[in-house]
């Protein structure tokens, strides 16, 4: 495509001026409910944005449970499970369709221990001891529903809100919507807690549609945090600023008699930025300076919970150095899948979570980071009350649970109801498409306002389908 | 970019609404003069039926909402309707469905929803409608509805128009060239805009091969431009580019990108379509051969149909093969109601330039696309069957096979009924829990008889097919036999039947294509409120409101055909425009109309409709071929301007994004021109053409290298070339720092510099490589402070350019020179040869093997480990001592790690001299070796072939390319002697090829010869430390080099 196709000013300067008169139009532009987004960053597309509300929260950190938790021995409390278990679904519930298609297989019991938590009594199964002290900051969404059946589709469907590649991810229109805070950091991280790939690969933080500049950028928990990010070996430092600077000043020479091509400008600063991130990135990853008790504090001092405690202290970390969205994957390669031996499972990986959730959730609160970080726990679907290989349980998309804390949310709450079973979401029903706009909203972005055009669509994060729950 | 949002345009649009609302209040005392009757309707319906229809109905039916797809604020919409039609008729209340609604008659169908109106007035709207459902004009904001439902703004809509037949105008002045230059100039008139002086030779040659080619232009090509002082010399020059095959390379990339091509599935598992490349070559030749545009689409769409037993036409139909796919979804209807949905959107934004995909669940918000329109497009597609079962071949070589086969198969009945009578039980029980992963209905659907099936069931139950045989394919025989004795019997008829493989015919390339289930179409229909409606095939309403004939052809239902004979009509308004458009777009880097793929109202409007419509006829008249169009864009005066011209003055004013193309547009270069132009300048473009795709290490051009949709090319992906979900009509070009960081710091651009600076020696030659131009002089002085700081004092450049050292060739254990590290990054895949020049001087005491050249860690069970190495055993090795072998870790036919030690049983004598060569292949599962005593020259050559099982994957592991060793120093595996010189090359040398002759060794992946020093793509290691090649000269030539392959000059056309 052709350099600045779209009229662009050169110049914020120019911007201003062209557009009439100062501060007026960035008025006019807001008044006119457009939202402004990269309109005045023809050279930096993700310096901050103002978003259309108040915000309720400025960054989020989505703690992705890859592969499907089960609500229904975690958060959504069935009594009515266990006095049917081993029986089959009764005939009053529409039969579902399932992934693995086992027909008629009878209910599979809950064997956790439930109580009510905090002031609130939220019903927290004994999974979760450590969360379930936060009860009262936990809005517990217990109505999920997504549109993606099997493990492909789920995670496309949660990141993207379509079961199909080539849309951006919620990340990306966030940081479309709202810029980042740390030029010299990436706005949307994403952290993996191994080496396994996370179902879709890299397209599930990519951008779809829009400019690569919104992608997440996968950060290594261990070692150098982005690929490519140190020197190649042998390349000092010095040598590194030489070999910029030079490049630098022939671009700069090439740029005097093409001033009007901010392309060619962007691009000098890209490789300022890069230089800036080689520096800065793994200061903001290094947890050196972290003391012994806020180790303890996120599980890392024991084997079980070192590694998604790393990762939630590095996510606090990146939040405070003003990363905008970052996304923590639990079990990736779809490990919290558990089609058969559920209790096993479960057991292991919901302790190698809890301790470090729990952890970030006391470490943001005491840090006054809390109010302003909205803090999401899920998966991409929860699984079936019917049993399968008859310890497990099946993919249930058609309800299951989410939670979110912080970001300004009352917290000791639920949101919507599941069927006795836990099998179909019956009230206050949010599906994918009104969970991403539920958060942009918490977010400050009327999503409906967030538009991105492509091939002369008003794209919209939600397919134009969605509602925010503003109850929230 | 054109992908950030323009608030500031939003200025000329409130202007726009503003005239367009007083325009609108000017209208109404036109409407004011009426006779007495169409003043008391007016009345009645002001004073009774509007505040009804306001009050009961706007609030879901109207300009924010259209519930159902219906509005019901103007007389218009409701004759239209909505998802059911229309909603009332004039004079009929009976037959008009927005009274039985109200009237609450029905359960499933009232309004309002909520609650039934009050008796009054429902009368009221009978009454009205009754009266003819009078509607006054003013009130409706001049909306006028004609025939079929759609407005007359609708249909007067531009894109929609018949092509018209403009006359190029007449001016004065003579800056024009062409027909084409007088539009351009006209608006330049009209505007006052001035057109930018001509580009210099450097700037055109540059672009144009760059537009043509996707590549630089050569030395060569530069200097015959220039040399070339005639009139004729641009049209000689471009039609020289119009009939070179790499034409076709850059521009089947344009089309690829249209229609989602990729060499993956998708979704999770993304699997490979090793079948699919064929198609990739087929738009290649078919745009090299300037295949008339209206034939190229015919083929795609209808391949099947038009010349089922040619191959070469056959395979264009992989067109309806693109859509991404799971092949292991259960829910296999859902599947291909998502493929047939991917089909018809593609297809009507590729081949007409509309949103279609906007009208499957409404009738389209702002364009004249009805709901039945989508799917009447669809019905077209109903049919598809997707084929596993045909090969790409012609019925000769088909028949040939087939003898061949059944010959085969009559010598190998005995071993394969033995082997069949052994497993089928097991498969039949593997097969059997594939298909009960179906629902009732699909397992019913599977166990009928083909004869019995519905079109549809057909088509579902070849989905279904399509797990169940890869079940049985699948299937590992030796891990479901029980017991050891029928396994080594099992094992033994393997080997039997082996035997008859020189019988077996050569495999025939299976097609990547589709056809019709039958001469029969499913049916098509969607879901209305009144319940399903059935469609039949169909074009846009608005243009072609009747059915159109459609004849059975053979075994299909001709349906494609029909289409494509719509779209390919010289007189089809969309298509002709579309493509014209498009070319138009990829040469100047921006449409006539902007959104190529989207002619529709939220589309951008043409520039210049008067230039569009007479390309669009001249393309057709000169029979819909796309070289004489690129020609004539080529060799106007437009075309030739100079894209270095500043914005100001006039144009800054009226046009600053140059839509009116007073200039050329800047543009940065595409992925897969910046990745070509890298290899150029380093010199090692392979520009060998087709054929299976290749892994992104092998030298290819870009357009070759292998694309899964999940797992991009890092580099490629980072250059913003699509995924392939969807089509892609124009490429963003975006800048991140995390680009800049691989463009600086990844493996594969730094190997590329260092390549580069290895063919230069002066600042001069390094800008002639990269930038094919000499340095100015303040360029020059720029870099001279570069290295002059780099090397603390001027350059001098190296009066001898080959470093000489005593015994350079002698690898000794505890020294500096233990083994050479590969610096280039190479990657020989998994058929490839090396040969050497040795002398061994001892072998490990115990049994470890003494390495001449490996990619490989030692270890033999991790996906890590998998490479290759070449050495000589030791003293207590299994294999005897002294035995030249070669060491495998790859993949094997079960797709697990497999670890093989292909031994020669050569004896390499200790203090000898030798050629040795090797040639290893995992195609043909074997390594041939040769060994030639080079101090005994009446000694004769030793050969050996050797047969291994392993299927491929050598290079997927951790380890570089390394000589006298393994990637790890491990001291009993370092070659203890000379290794005087050596080269790896990829593909198997032939006899021929192998030379004791270093000198002779071209064509080398890469070739280390002592004498000529490690230079910058060899690196000794030595004693544990491993360091860059260490000399600074070298290294600051290599850091410059890659400052050029990083600067906007090299990135940009500007």
């Amino acid at each position: 495509m052709s350099c600045e196709r779209i009229q662009q000013p050169t110049s914020r300067r120019e911007f201003l001026q062209s557009a009439g008169c100062g501060f007026g139009a960035v008025a006019l532009a807001a008044l006119s409910q457009q939202p402004l987004l990269a309109s005045t960053t023809a050279l930096n597309p993700v310096a901050a944005k103002i978003p259309h509300h108040r915000a309720r929260a400025k960054n989020v950190i989505f703690l992705f449970m890859e592969g499907g938790p089960s609500h229904l021995d975690t958060f959504d409390y069935k009594p009515l499970l266990n006095e049917l278990a081993g029986q089959r679904l009764p005939n009053s519930f529409k039969p579902p369709l399932t992934a693995m298609g086992e027909g008629n297989a009878p209910l599979l019991e809950c064997k956790r221990e439930w109580k009510q938590r905090g002031q609130s009594g939220l019903w927290i199964s004994d999974w979760f001891e450590n969360v379930a002290l936060h009860a009262d900051e936990l809005t517990v969404i217990r109505s999920c529903v997504s549109s993606g059946i099997n493990h492909a589709g789920g995670v496309c469907s949660m990141n993207t809100g379509s079961v199909f590649g080539g849309r951006p991810s919620l990340g990306a229109w966030v940081s479309y919507g709202l810029g980042t805070e740390n030029e010299n950091l990436p706005g949307f991280v994403v952290i993996k807690d191994s080496e396994s790939t996370v179902v879709n690969g890299v397209r599930n933080w990519g951008t779809g549609f829009m400019p690569a500049v919104y992608q997440g950028v996968e950060f290594n928990a261990e070692g150098v945090p982005i690929k490519y990010l140190d020197n190649p070996k042998g390349v000092s430092n010095d040598r590194q600023r030489d070999k910029l600077d030079f490049l630098a000043a022939l671009n700069r020479q090439f740029g005097e008699t093409r001033s009007d091509n901010t392309e060619l400008e962007a691009r000098i600063r890209g490789y300022e930025l890069a230089y800036r991130m080689q520096a800065e990135a793994p200061q903001a990853v290094d947890l050196s300076k972290e003391s012994e008790a806020t180790r303890k504090l996120y599980g890392m001092d024991r084997e079980e919970t070192a590694v998604f405690g790393r990762n939630c202290l590095l996510a606090r970390r990146l939040v405070e150095n003003g990363v905008r969205f970052v996304q923590l994957y639990s079990g990736a390669g779809s490990k919290w899948d558990s089609h058969k031996g559920i209790e096993k499972a479960h057991s292991k990986l919901c302790r190698s979570v809890d301790q470090p959730i729990a952890g970030l959730l006391s470490d943001l609160k005491a840090r006054g980071m809390l109010d302003d970080t909205l803090v999401i726990w899920g998966g991409e679907f929860g699984r079936t009350p019917m049993s399968e290989a008859g310890d497990g349980r099946d993919h249930n998309p058609t309800g299951f649970t989410m939670w979110m804390a912080g970001g300004g949310l009352q917290g000791g709450r639920t949101v919507g109801a599941t069927d006795d079973l836990g099998l179909y979401a019956v009230e206050d029903k949010l599906h994918v498409h009104d969970l991403h706009a539920t958060i942009l909203h918490l977010l400050g972005i009327d999503h409906t306002k967030l538009i991105y055009p492509h091939k002369g669509r008003p794209e919209r994060i939600d397919q134009n389908e969605g509602h925010a729950y503003a109850k929230i | 970019m054109a992908s950030t949002f323009p608030a500031f345009d939003i200025l000329p649009t409130v202007i726009k609404r503003l005239t367009l609302l007083c325009s609108l209040f000017l209208v109404i005392p036109a409407f004011a003069a009426e006779d007495e009757t169409r003043r008391a309707l007016d009345k009645f319906f002001e004073n009774e039926v509007r505040p009804i229809l306001s009050n009961r109905c706007f609030e879901c039916h109207g300009e924010k909402k259209q519930k159902g797809g219906l509005r019901a604020d103007h007389i218009g919409y409701l004759k239209t309707g909505g998802d059911t039609g229309p909603a009332l008729v004039p004079g009929k209340p009976e037959e008009s469905p927005l009274i039985e609604a109200i009237r609450y008659k029905k359960s499933d169908f009232q309004m309002p929803p909520k609650e039934k109106l009050p008796d009054a007035e429902v009368a009221i709207l009978e009454k009205w409608i009754q009266l003819g459902a009078p509607w006054p004009e003013a009130v409706g904001g001049g909306v006028v509805v004609t025939e079929g439902g759609f407005t007359e703004e609708q249909r007067k809509f531009w894109c929609f128009q018949p092509l018209a037949n403009p006359k190029p105008p007449q001016l004065s002045g003579n800056w024009a060239r062409t027909e084409i230059d007088r539009f351009i100039a006209q608006k330049h008139a009209e505007l006052q805009l001035t057109p930018a002086p001509e580009a210099d030779a450097r700037e055109f040659v540059r672009r144009a091969t760059m537009d043509l080619h996707g590549l630089p232009p050569t030395t060569e090509q530069l200097a015959s431009f220039l040399s070339d002082s005639s009139p004729q010399a641009r049209a000689r020059f471009i039609d020289g580019l119009l009939a070179s095959p790499h034409y076709g390379e850059r521009w089947g990339q344009h089309w690829l990108d249209l229609v989602r091509y990729a060499e993956s599935d998708g979704y999770n598992a993304d699997e490979f379509r090793p079948a699919v490349w064929p198609y990739r070559d087929w738009v290649i030749k078919s745009l090299n051969e300037d295949k008339p545009y209206n034939q190229f689409v015919r083929e795609q769409l209808a391949g099947d149909e038009i010349a089922p037993e040619n191959p070469e036409v056959l395979i264009a139909t992989s067109y309806l093969r693109n859509p991404v796919y799971e092949w292991n979804q259960a829910d296999v209807r859902g599947q291909w109601d998502i493929i047939l949905t991917d089909i018809t959107d593609t297809t009507g934004e590729l081949f007409l330039g509309l949103s279609f995909g906007c009208a499957r669940c409404h009738n389209h918000k702002f364009d004249p696309i009805l709901q039945k329109d989508y799917f009447r497009l669809r019905a077209f597609f109903a049919p598809v069957q997707w084929r596993d079962d045909m090969k790409l071949a012609t019925n000769e070589q088909k028949g040939a096979h087939q003898v061949q086969q059944v010959a085969w198969e009559k010598a190998t009945a005995e071993v394969r009924g033995k082997m069949a009578a052994m497993v089928e039980p097991h498969i039949e029980k593997s097969v059997t829990r594939a298909l009960k992963r179906f629902n009732d209905e699909l397992q019913a659907m599977v166990q009928k008889l083909d004869a019995e099936r519905a079109p549809m069931e057909r088509q579902l139950v070849n989905l279904c097919d399509r797990q169940l045989s890869r079940a049985r394919r699948t299937f590992d025989a030796l891990k479901s036999i029980k017991s050891e004795e029928d396994k080594a019997k099992y094992k033994q008829l393997e080997v039997e039947l082996k035997t008859f493989d020189t019988l077996k015919p050569k495999p025939l390339m299976d097609a990547f294509v589709a056809t019709d289930v039958g001469s029969v179409a499913p049916s098509t229909s969607f879901k209305t409120r009144k319940g399903e409606q059935e469609v039949a095939p169909g074009f846009l309403t608005l243009l072609e409101p009747g059915e159109p004939k459609i004849a059975p052809m053979g075994s299909s239902t001709g349906r494609r055909t029909a289409l494509a004979d719509w779209i390919t009509r010289p007189d089809n308004q969309l298509a002709t425009r579309v493509i014209v458009n498009r070319v138009w777009q990829y040469h100047f880097g921006r449409g006539l109309v902007a959104s190529s793929s989207d002619f529709g109202k939220l589309g951008e409007k043409p520039s210049h409709p008067e230039l569009l419509d007479w390309l669009a006829r001249r393309f057709v008249e000169q029979g819909w071929s796309l070289k004489q169009l690129h020609r004539e864009i080529m060799l106007s005066a437009t075309y030739a301007q100079t894209a270095r011209r500043e914005v100001s003055g006039v144009a800054l004013n009226i046009d600053p994004s140059n839509k009116y193309l007073w200039r050329f547009n800047p543009r940065r270069l595409d992925a897969e021109q910046v990745r070509d132009a890298m290899m150029v300048a380093s010199g090692e473009l392979d520009l060998k053409a087709g054929g299976a795709p290749e892994d992104a290490t092998a030298t290819r051009r870009s357009i070759y290298t292998i694309k899964k949709r999940n797992s991009q090319n890092e580099l490629l992906r980072s250059l913003d070339a699509p995924s392939g979900f969807s089509s892609t009509a124009e490429r963003q070009s975006t800048t991140t720092p995390t680009q800049a960081l691989l463009l600086l710091n990844g493996d594969w651009p730094l190997a590329r510099a260092r390549k580069v600076s290895s063919r230069v020696e002066t600042v001069d030659e390094a800008w002639e490589l990269v930038l094919g131009r000499p340095p100015t002089m303040r360029e020059r002085e720029t870099a001279d402070a570069f290295l002059s700081k780099r090397l603390g004092g001027p350059d001098k450049p190296p009066t001898v350019r080959l470093r000489t050292e005593e015994g350079p060739e002698l690898f000794r254990e505890k020294t500096e020179h233990e083994r050479l590290l590969d610096q280039g990054n190479v990657w020989e895949g998994d058929d490839f040869s090396v040969e050497a020049l040795v002398r061994l001087d001892s072998v490990d005491s115990s049994a470890a093997v003494r390495t001449i050249a490996s990619r490989w860690t030692g270890g033999k069970d991790s996906i890590e480990a998998y490479g290759w190495s070449l050495g000589v055993t030791g003293e207590k090795s299994g294999f005897k001592p002294r035995n030249l072998i070669v060491q495998l870790v790859g993949e094997d036919e079960n797709a697990n790690i497999g670890y093989e030690v292909v031994a020669s049983n050569l004896r390499v004598e200790l203090g000898h001299r030798y050629h040795v060569a090797i040639t290893v292949s995992c195609a043909e599962h074997s390594v041939s070796f040769r060994l030639k005593d080079l101090d005994h020259p009446e000694a004769a050559v030793q050969t050996a072939v050797v047969a291994h099982a392993l299927k491929g994957k050598l290079g997927y592991g951790a380890s570089s390319f390394v000589v006298g060793g393994l990637s790890k120093r491990s001291p009993q595996h370092l070659w203890d002697g000379a290794i005087e010189a050596l080269r790896l090359a990829s593909g198997r040398l032939s006899e021929a090829e192998l030379t004791e002759d270093a000198s002779r060794w071209n064509n080398a992946l890469a070739t280390w010869n002592a004498k000529g020093g490690v230079g910058e793509f060899w690196a000794w290691s030595g004693d544990g430390k491993s360091t860059e090649s260490a000399d600074p000269r070298r290294q600051a030539f290599a850091d410059l080099c890659q400052v050029l392959l990083n600067s906007n000059e090299f990135l940009y056309l500007h």
